[in-house]
This record gives C-alpha cells, sequence and structure tokens, in this order.
C-alpha cells in the first residue's frame, strides 16, 4: 500500500512537473498520491491538447500587405535626426555628455568670436598676406603652364567657339555620368542578389 | 550584409538594425518571423478570421513604423505580441465577438463566402478521417478558449500554444509574475472541466 508523504503539490509543483523539473520531494509526494497524479495527469493532458491545435496562417500575401503600409526609415531624413536625439537624452549620463559635448562647442565658438573682434587688424594682416601669396602662387603656376611646348597647339585648337562648345558639352556629359553613377553606388540595394552575397 | 539563407543565423536584434538601415528585406524577415504566431495569438483571442487578419496587419504596420522606439535590450518577440495583444484587447473591449467556426464565418450567405471565411491552418500529414476529427476536436477546443475570461485566454496561449517562459508572458500583459502563473493555473483549470467530455 502506498504512503502518502508531505504536503499535495502546489501549481507550481505542477508547472515544475510538466517541464521535467520537479523536486525530488514533491516527486516522490507524486509518487505515492494518487490525488495529485490524477490531477498531473489532467494537467499534462490539457497542455497535450493545447499544444495539438492547428497551425494557423494568415493568407497569402500577408507581408506584401504588411510593407504597402509601412515606411522605410531614410538614414539621413530628419525623422532619424530626432531619434538620434532621442537616444542621446535616453539617460541621465547620456543627457549630461551631451550637455558637455554642447557646452564645449558653444564655449569654443564665443572664445573665437571673440578673439576675432579683439584682433581684427592681426586677422585683416594675416588675410591679406595670405591672399598676396595666394596671387603669387596663381601667377607662378600660370606662367608656367604658359611657357610648356603644348600649350600654343591647346591654345590654338580652341580658337574656334563651336570647339569650345563641344569640349563643354563633353565636360557637361562626363560630370552627368559621373553623378548618376556615385548614385547608384550609394544607393541601398531593394532585393537579394543571390551571387553577391548581399 | 546577409543572403536569403543567412537570415536565419541572424537575431531578432540584428534583423532590426539592418530594417533601421532602411532594408526592406529585413522588415520582411521580421514578418515572415512572426505572422503565423501573431496572427494565431491574435485570432484565438478574437475568433474571427478576418478581423484577426485586420488586427495583425495593424500590429505588424504600427511595430514596423515605429520600429525606431524598439529598445533592443528587450526581447523583439515580447514587443510584438505586446502589441498584438493589445490590439485583440482593445477590440474585445469595444465589442463582443462570435462564436468561433473553423469551417467559415456564421454570417456568410453564399458557399464562396463561406469559403472565403473559413479558416486556413498549416500543412499537416493526416488522412481525412484523422483530419475530420482533428478538426472537430481543433474547434472544441478553441471554442473552451474561447470562453475563457480574455486575460485567461492571452496567458494560456502564450504560455501552452506560443510556448513563451512565465517571465516573457509578465513583460508582454505588463503583470507580476504570481499573477501571470494564477491566471494560467486557473485557465488550465477551466479548460480541464470544459473538455473532461473528452476524455470519455
Amino acid at each position: 500500500m502506498n504512503t502518502v508523504s508531505g504536503q499535495h503539490l502546489s501549481p507550481d509543483d505542477f508547472d515544475a512537473w510538466l517541464a521535467g523539473a520537479l523536486a525530488p520531494d514533491a516527486r516522490n509526494h507524486l509518487d505515492h498520491c494518487a490525488e495529485c497524479r490524477q490531477q498531473a495527469e489532467a494537467e499534462r493532458g490539457i497542455v497535450t491538447l493545447l499544444a495539438s491545435l492547428p497551425l494557423l496562417v494568415p493568407a497569402p500575401g500577408f507581408a506584401d500587405r504588411v510593407m504597402q503600409s509601412v515606411t522605410l526609415p531614410d538614414p539621413f531624413s530628419l525623422r532619424s535626426l530626432t531619434s538620434a536625439r532621442r537616444k542621446l537624452l535616453a539617460t541621465p549620463k547620456a543627457a549630461a555628455f551631451a550637455a558637455t559635448i554642447a557646452l564645449l562647442l558653444v564655449g569654443s565658438m564665443t572664445a573665437s568670436i571673440v578673439w576675432s573682434l579683439g584682433h581684427r587688424e592681426t586677422l585683416m594682416a594675416v588675410g591679406s598676406w595670405v591672399a598676396q601669396a595666394g596671387w603669387v602662387a596663381v601667377r607662378g603656376v600660370a606662367s608656367n603652364l604658359m611657357e610648356q611646348p603644348w600649350f600654343a597647339a591647346l591654345r590654338g585648337s580652341l580658337e574656334h567657339p563651336a570647339r569650345w562648345g563641344a569640349v563643354s558639352a563633353l565636360a557637361s556629359f562626363a560630370y552627368v555620368l559621373g553623378v548618376l553613377a556615385f548614385r547608384r553606388l550609394l544607393s541601398l540595394p531593394t532585393q537579394q542578389v543571390a551571387h553577391a552575397g548581399l | 550584409m546577409p543572403s536569403a539563407p543567412e537570415w536565419a543565423t541572424l537575431t531578432d536584434q540584428e534583423v532590426v538594425l539592418l530594417a533601421r538601415g532602411g532594408r526592406e528585406a529585413a522588415y520582411r524577415e521580421l514578418v515572415r518571423r512572426y505572422e503565423r504566431p501573431v496572427f494565431a495569438l491574435v485570432f484565438r483571442m478574437v475568433r474571427n478570421r478576418e478581423l484577426a487578419e485586420d488586427l495583425s496587419q495593424e500590429t505588424f504596420v504600427k511595430a514596423l513604423n515605429a520600429i525606431e522606439s524598439y529598445r533592443p535590450e528587450f526581447k523583439f518577440s515580447s514587443w510584438i505580441f505586446k502589441i498584438a495583444n493589445n490590439a485583440a484587447i482593445d477590440h474585445l473591449r469595444r465589442r463582443e465577438l462570435d462564436t468561433l467556426s473553423l469551417d467559415g464565418s456564421p454570417h456568410a450567405e453564399t458557399p464562396e463566402a463561406v469559403q472565403a471565411t473559413a479558416l486556413q491552418v498549416g500543412a499537416r500529414q493526416e488522412s481525412p478521417l484523422e483530419a475530420v476529427e482533428a478538426k472537430e476536436l481543433g474547434a472544441t477546443i478553441e471554442a473552451a478558449i474561447g470562453r475563457l475570461r480574455p486575460e485567461y485566454r492571452s496567458c494560456i496561449l502564450l504560455r501552452h500554444v506560443e510556448g513563451r517562459a512565465y517571465e516573457e508572458i509578465a513583460e508582454i500583459l505588463d503583470l507580476p509574475l504570481g499573477t501571470v502563473k494564477t491566471y494560467i493555473h486557473r485557465a488550465r483549470n477551466e479548460l480541464r472541466l470544459a473538455l473532461a467530455h473528452l476524455k470519455e
């Protein structure tokens, strides 16, 4: 005859039993208590029935219907900037860090403006020297180019206005092609390309 | 960038990061991963196929359009289930629903409408007789689940149909862990009484 030991199993014990993790004491009780065993078997029966429920699937094309109403984020959009700002202010530590950076930026800009206003003569002298040096450099490069043996031939070939037009058109075309190629290079792929490992 | 077979190796969090970078394929992968469990949960909550489709769609649109606000320290599954459950509960609060029919809406007036509203289930290998028996048994269980209180229903579905941990269910439903355990235990008891005749 079986001897019942300890208290009846609690709901947590039944959960543990269903998960195969019942404590040894409770296990011992279950082995000898017909009431708890019956309860445990009933619990298992319900769990088995629930697990046998059919797999439900939405109608075909569900993902397409969802995607029609989803707006893909543009990493360079204002919304992303808003999100970055939200992240920066997410915790007190992040907010303090952001405030420090902002303070440093504003402080350095203010210091720069104040210094500039107090040293206008120095800035004018430096500006004048830089402009002079730049002009001398440009003149040096120009005279150097004009002394090249091919310069006269090039100048002669471009004297006719039609040739200027052709060269301008060619340069514009090359520029447009370059811009299009660059855009294509930077755009994110929207489809899987199997052989490219995307 | 992952190719199609490599998606399986990525965690939800990694897929979300790709989605935030504007990759449509990442969005589709998130839908692919959760369309079945989200639809199943919502369907069993509202017990109407067309409505479940709408609410599931609404759930994904809401989640994916707010992907920037998702916090990666939480499970993506918890987040999407929370949105889905809220959508279903909100709807249940607004109106009472019809009983479940696996064979189509009781309001369908033509055979085409009945067919159109019949529930689609995933493929399982069964003989025709087994299929009929399983359908009847399934309808009986679904009806019993449908009679549970909505909060019990969410708990028992997430635990024993979707296999979610107690802690995750507590997070999804914003309930204390003890309450979730109590609800699941009570729901199992109610189902045991409601389905007692199946043993005979």
